[in-house]
């Protein structure tokens, strides 16, 4: 227990520091309207690492970063440029192609190396949670570092992303601030995706700003309300990976995605007044009931067509209710059924009892020989057979229902879903 | 000696030198662990590639252009089977038809290996090594070698039956030395029987049986999903409560989570060799076991004297 909580501490307090600097960086992306942009800093930064790597410095020695660095900020400059040249393309054009070109070139480059793979993957979905304290105390300052700088030349970044043309009017070089503003982008998605990967540190960057940008126009006001979904999309992220056993930095995504959807769904019900709300919410009522009208029509319409199809809207309801069976199974059909069940669970057990003695004949006792080792696995391999027997018995008993259902549930749920929906339509 | 007879010996000679190396038969393995075994077997009267490099998983190797060629060449294909290789299906779909399954230079080398982990014959999604069929890495116990050469050795008997003696006595050469090697190992590691050990991926099961190691989990079960805080907080109690002090990774794994659970748990991280060639200098089959088990047991001694 005390380990988990270590380990979900370190990454709490990472996720905290990455949501503080992105949400910030992530209001300037979304108003500049180069979304993906830190994927491309980040993929540029990882292909002058693999080039490090290729040359012979060991990842994480400070050639490596230097590397990495290198080609950040000449990524940065082409990123600076890209705003010129995009006349007739749009620059997230630019920066797809130099996100594309990069990482194919790493691809190429690594192809040769041991943990190539391993490297690319790490890139991808990095790993939150082997973050160490030292780690987070340098991540701290760096960060502490260019929150400084851009805190003293606000102005002039916040003008430069906001309304560059007046910008340009006030005198300002619109190509050495973007620069600017570019290379320190790049330091510090570089270091994110080192920890967090591509997808959460994209999440990072987009949807706290996004949900601030929802609520607010004032960037102080934005940035708030950004740090504030950030950290609770973290650590419902990180709560649920730990209690459902599951992948941190893709639960943490998803932590993120919905997030923002509860954030899109609360905001009319938060900032409407009066009259307004309630026309809304009668709207919402509304558009719910049609959508489940139309779920309905076409549960029903799949049923009637396709009795032996999977039906989702079933599958929930048996697996909600095990009683619903009752209704539509007859008697004899029931007992097969159960029986079925039974069966393979315990077929089931049978195997891994199988499997343990295996298991545990490896180091304890005395050593099974080849062909008790062949004969277990045949054991194995028939209680396997006969588990996909028992489901597949388990499945036609079902199928054969469902068939019979067509005309009492399927026929009737179109009709009364397609009379809801001419209701609620007209 | 006449200088005419001299001639003719070297005249003799040469053709022979002539006739072997054009007529050498070129044989095409997946990993490079077969084409050791496969020269053990064929010796000078073979020439064996191997198309995925050992420094890689060999599961996610996606074939060149010039692997075509290769196998264009070849007479005989020694795979892995059991879904390692599965890439070279598409590579043998256009391939000769002696070279595809069933075909006489086709050589599954894990047909008669005692396989482990076999969940079931069809497709299901289980855990560990998601493989079905049982697990692949049945090369790392020394004694399955026997199994392994005896196909090769059928196979190229199948292609080139006028040799047959050859390979036949090539194969009981080297078995005879591998036979003692496997009493030797496993002396050396008689002493750390049960030993309770972490591995990255489910790699090293028949190695395992072999030297009797007691393997407690694996750092990441499902292969290419990382593994969740509350399996990796479970591994920390479990190796702290087993004291188990190793964990062992292959060379291509990811190093910060095992070096993340060795600093809580207090254990030590082996990088073993999964394959021949996957550390510079072992460059035949006994050298990669030979290696494994050495630095093993220099580890298993380290721990025991409490040497960091």
């Amino acid at each position: 227990m005390s380990d988990a909580i270590q380990f979900l501490i370190i990454a709490f307090l990472v996720a905290i520091v990455l949501t503080g600097i992105h949400a910030y960086l992530g209001i300037h992306v979304l108003s500049r309207n180069v979304v993906f942009v830190d994927l491309a800093l980040a993929q540029i930064s990882a292909f002058g690492a693999t080039v490090a790597f290729m040359l012979g410095h060991l990842p994480q020695s400070t050639a490596a970063y230097g590397y990495a660095l290198a080609f950040t900020l000449a990524g940065a400059v082409l990123l600076s440029l890209s705003r010129h040249w995009s006349g007739r393309i749009t620059q997230e054009a630019v920066i797809g192609v130099i996100y594309v070109v990069s990482a194919a070139a790493a691809f190429l480059l690594i192809d040769k190396a041991p943990q190539g793979a391993e490297h690319i993957k790490q890139l991808l979905v990095g790993s939150i949670l082997t973050v160490t304290r030292d780690d987070l105390v340098r991540l701290t300052a760096l960060y502490a570092l260019i929150a400084a700088f851009h805190w003293l030349f606000r102005k002039r970044f916040l003008l430069l992303t906001l309304d560059p043309a007046r910008a340009k009017a006030q005198g300002l070089s619109v190509g050495w601030w973007d620069f600017l503003f570019y290379a320190s982008f790049g330091v510090v998605v570089t270091s994110s995706v080192a920890i967090a990967g591509v997808l959460l540190v994209f999440s990072f960057l987009i949807i706290p700003a996004a949900i601030g940008m929802i609520y607010s126009d004032n960037i102080a006001r934005t940035l708030y309300i950004g740090w504030t979904a950030g950290a609770l999309a973290s650590a419902a992220g990180l709560s649920a990976s730990y209690g459902w056993d599951l992948p941190t930095g893709a639960t943490m995504v998803c932590a993120f995605g919905l997030t923002l959807a509860l954030a899109g769904l609360v905001r009319p019900v938060i900032m409407l007044r009066g009259n307004e709300r309630q026309r809304l919410l009668r709207k919402a009522l509304r558009g719910t009931l049609t959508g489940f009208c139309i779920v309905g029509l076409l549960s029903g319409a799949w049923l009637t067509i396709n009795p032996r199809a999977d039906h989702p809207l079933l599958d929930a309801a048996e697996a909600a209710q095990p009683e619903i069976r009752n209704y539509f199974l007859s008697a004899a059909e029931r007992e097969v059924y159960e029986s079925a069940v039974t069966v393979e669970s315990k077929v089931q057990g049978e195997s891994a009892r199988m499997n343990e003695l295996e298991r545990a004949s490896r180091w304890q006792g005395s050593d099974l020989s080849d062909d008790d080792v062949r004969r277990l696995s045949s054991y194995v391999q028939s209680f396997q057979e006969m588990r996909k027997g028992e489901q597949f018995v388990q499945r036609e008993i079902r199928n054969k229902a469902r068939e019979r259902q067509r005309w009492v549930i399927g026929v009737p749920l179109v009709l009364v879903s397609l009379g809801l929906l001419l209701f609620t339509l007209k | 000696m006449t200088p005419a007879r001299y001639l003719a010996l070297w005249l003799g000679l040469a053709l022979c030198c002539g006739a072997a190396a054009s007529d050498k038969i070129k044989v095409v393995t997946t990993t490079s662990d077969l084409r050791s075994l496969v020269e053990e077997v064929g010796k000078e009267r073979v020439e064996a590639i191997n198309l995925a490099p050992p420094t890689q998983d060999v599961e996610a190797y996606e074939p060149r252009p010039h692997d075509v060629q290769k196998l264009r060449d070849a007479k005989l294909v020694v795979r892995i089977g059991l879904d390692y290789d599965l890439w070279i299906n598409k590579l043998l779909r256009d391939a000769h038809v002696d070279l595809r399954r069933g075909g006489k230079g086709y050589v599954d080398a894990s047909i008669g290996v005692p396989l482990l982990e076999i969940r079931s014959t069809s497709f299901d999604a289980t855990p560990g090594h998601s493989h079905g069929a049982g697990n692949p890495h049945y090369w790392l116990d020394p004694a399955n070698a026997e199994v392994i050469t005896g196909g090769i050795m059928e196979g190229l008997i199948r292609i080139d039956p006028a040799h047959g003696t050859t390979y036949k006595n090539n194969r009981n050469a080297f078995l005879a030395r591998l036979k003692p090697k496997i009493e030797e190992w496993r002396r050396k590691l008689e002493r750390y029987a049960g030993a309770p050990i972490v591995t990255y991926h489910n790699s090293w099961p028949y190695f395992a049986r072999r030297f009797r190691l007691n393997i407690i989990d694996s750092i990441e079960p499902k292969p290419g999903i990382p593994p969740s805080p509350s399996h990796l907080a479970g591994l920390i109690r479990k190796m702290k409560e087993k004291r188990a002090a190793i964990i062992v990774v292959q060379p291509f794994e990811s190093g910060q989570t095992p070096k993340l659970l060795a600093e809580r748990a207090g254990a030590l991280v082996v990088p073993l060799a999964p394959s021949v060639g996957s550390v510079p200098g072992i460059d035949d089959y006994l050298a990669l076991i030979e290696y494994d088990v050495s630095l093993l047991a220099i580890a298993f001694e380290d721990r025991r004297r409490g040497k960091p």
